[in-house]
């Protein structure tokens, strides 16, 4: 069943992008839109949006960059680790918990490690990777969709972005321990 | 908050890095000016063209771990050395960094002059009668301030960083924000947004349910579900675009910006690829056993991150940050 499940997902994977050109431009041809002047027409604003981006970008990375180079993690697993076991969370995985919103790239490198020195099966493994495939790297993805327009006043989007990678990792310390 | 959480990002990395640093200085985690004692199977001796002596530098592992006072290497640590004759005859050691070169002195590498080598300076070098091979002790440059040049180094390279990923995005945002004008032009975004028109106008209720914004959020969502991130951002890029256009308050974050990112950043995924990736390259047996977990994971953090963007927008601080003054 799950097997028959990802074959299904990886096909569409595939085929989608193909997909998605032909029935959009082939719609488009049928409903007389002069394709080519809109597709150019539209992609101008590319260039301006990736610009645009920079600033909130640079700003965010280099204060993670600077959080995660000071070893200021390492303390905060220190300080937290303990308290992690009364959930049923190995503390390997907290630096896994708490990389996961600030660095994509940083927890690709925790979870790789940790398989090396657990094993992909074991049970810090499977938490591991299930953290990584449970969320998205939150400041990343608040810095670049808000960042495109120019919005500096965020309200209510960081304390939500972090409740659901909150939930997201706990849901996937309690999903590991019920199954595994 | 972002503002808050961003100074303390940075206030906590700084103090963080200072005191790791005065801690190693306290310390001497890193034995500044103590000497380590090696051998050296000497493979070239000095001649008329070259002052130095070439060989492999061997330091037994527990030599190495009782002088850094640790587990600081799990194997006898072999490396290739160069001993040079300088001027009133002190000499000096130059080990380049390898891929055999303990984590322990790579670190210390990267903090020293060049990240390519460690440099020292010989006390004592005693040759064995054929002179194959030499015992060499020697006290390594100083190393401080590792944490804080560590920070600066990358608070540089991040800023590149940044750069390098808004370029790459350049041809990505291009095409897609192409395709999805055709898309647009031909109605076809309409059609898919008046299909979903029953759950859209639940989540957003502020949007207009026939808005090119629903279409495009759709279009991310399931882009993001199909994990095609490179044509994900583009979508998503252009839905905030087209929310920002009935945002009262341009450069404030509206409430169906926030829903919109929660969603987004939940992370849901049908298939996990990079995850599954790393573990079927660690050897796992059964690399997609997390799709299911996954799902389960990403599912609870969208449902969360939904219904606290529904509950935080009425606190009245956030409330009174969308309120256009009309003076």
């Amino acid at each position: 069943m799950s097997d028959f499940f990802r074959a299904l997902i990886n096909i569409i994977s595939v085929v989608a992008i193909p997909l998605m050109f032909l029935i959009f431009l082939g719609w488009g041809l049928v409903k007389k839109v002069k394709v080519y002047e809109v597709f150019v027409e539209g992609a101008k604003d590319g260039f301006n949006v990736a610009i645009r981006i920079i600033p909130y970008l640079v700003a965010m990375l280099v204060a993670i960059g600077i959080f995660r180079a000071s070893g200021a993690l390492e303390l905060m697993i220190a300080v937290l680790g303990p308290a992690t076991n009364l959930i049923g969370m190995p503390p390997e995985t907290l630096a896994m918990a708490l990389m996961r919103p600030l660095s994509g790239s940083g927890s690709l490198g925790i979870m790789t490690e940790l398989m090396k020195v657990h094993g992909p099966d074991s049970l810090i493994g499977i938490m591991a990777s299930t953290m990584y495939g449970s969320s998205e790297t939150t400041f990343y993805v608040l810095a670049v969709y808000f960042g495109a327009v120019g919005v500096k006043n965020t309200r209510h989007a960081v304390p939500t972005g972090l409740l659901a990678d909150l939930a997201g990792m706990l849901a996937a310390v309690w999903i590991c321990n019920l199954l595994f | 908050m972002l503002n808050y959480i961003w100074i303390g990002l940075i206030l906590v990395g700084l103090f963080v890095a200072v005191g790791n640093d005065v801690t190693d200085e306290v310390r001497n985690t890193y034995r500044n000016g103590e000497v380590l004692e090696g051998t050296l199977q000497i493979q070239k001796s000095p001649s008329e063209l070259r002052g130095s002596w070439e060989g492999e530098l061997l330091v037994p592992k527990g030599t190495f771990n009782d002088f850094y006072g640790g587990a600081r290497t799990d194997a006898d640590v072999r490396l290739h050395a160069s001993i040079a004759e300088g001027m009133d005859s002190a000499r000096a050691i130059l080990i380049p960094v390898s891929d055999a070169t303990p984590r322990w002195w790579r670190e210390m590498a990267k903090s020293g002059a060049s990240k390519e080598r460690l440099t020292g300076s010989v006390v004592g070098l005693q040759f064995n009668e054929d002179r194959t091979a030499a015992r060499v002790r020697f006290t390594l440059e100083p190393v401080r301030f590792v944490k804080l040049k560590a920070i600066t180094q990358a608070a540089l390279d991040y800023a590149g960083t940044a750069v390098t990923i808004a370029f790459g995005l350049i041809g990505i945002m291009a095409l897609w924000l192409g395709v999805m004008k055709v898309a647009e032009e031909a109605g076809l975004l309409l059609v898919l947004t008046r299909a979903l028109t029953p759950v859209t106008r639940r989540l957003f209720p502020d949007v207009p349910p026939d808005h090119p914004a629903v279409g495009a959020m759709i279009m991310n969502i399931a882009a993001n579900m199909l994990g095609l991130s490179n044509a994900a951002t583009p979508m998503g890029l252009k839905a905030m675009e087209e929310l920002n256009k009935l945002n009262p308050k341009v450069g404030t974050a509206t409430n169906a910006m926030v829903t919109f990112l929660a969603i987004n950043t939940g992370g849901l995924i049908l298939i996990p690829a990079t995850a599954i990736a790393v573990r079927a390259a660690a050897g796992s047996s059964n690399p997609g056993i997390i799709i299911g977990t996954s799902i389960v994971g990403a599912g609870c953090a969208t449902i969360v991150g939904v219904v606290a963007s529904k509950v935080l927008q009425r606190l009245p601080g956030y409330r009174k940050a969308m309120e256009v003054s009309h003076e």
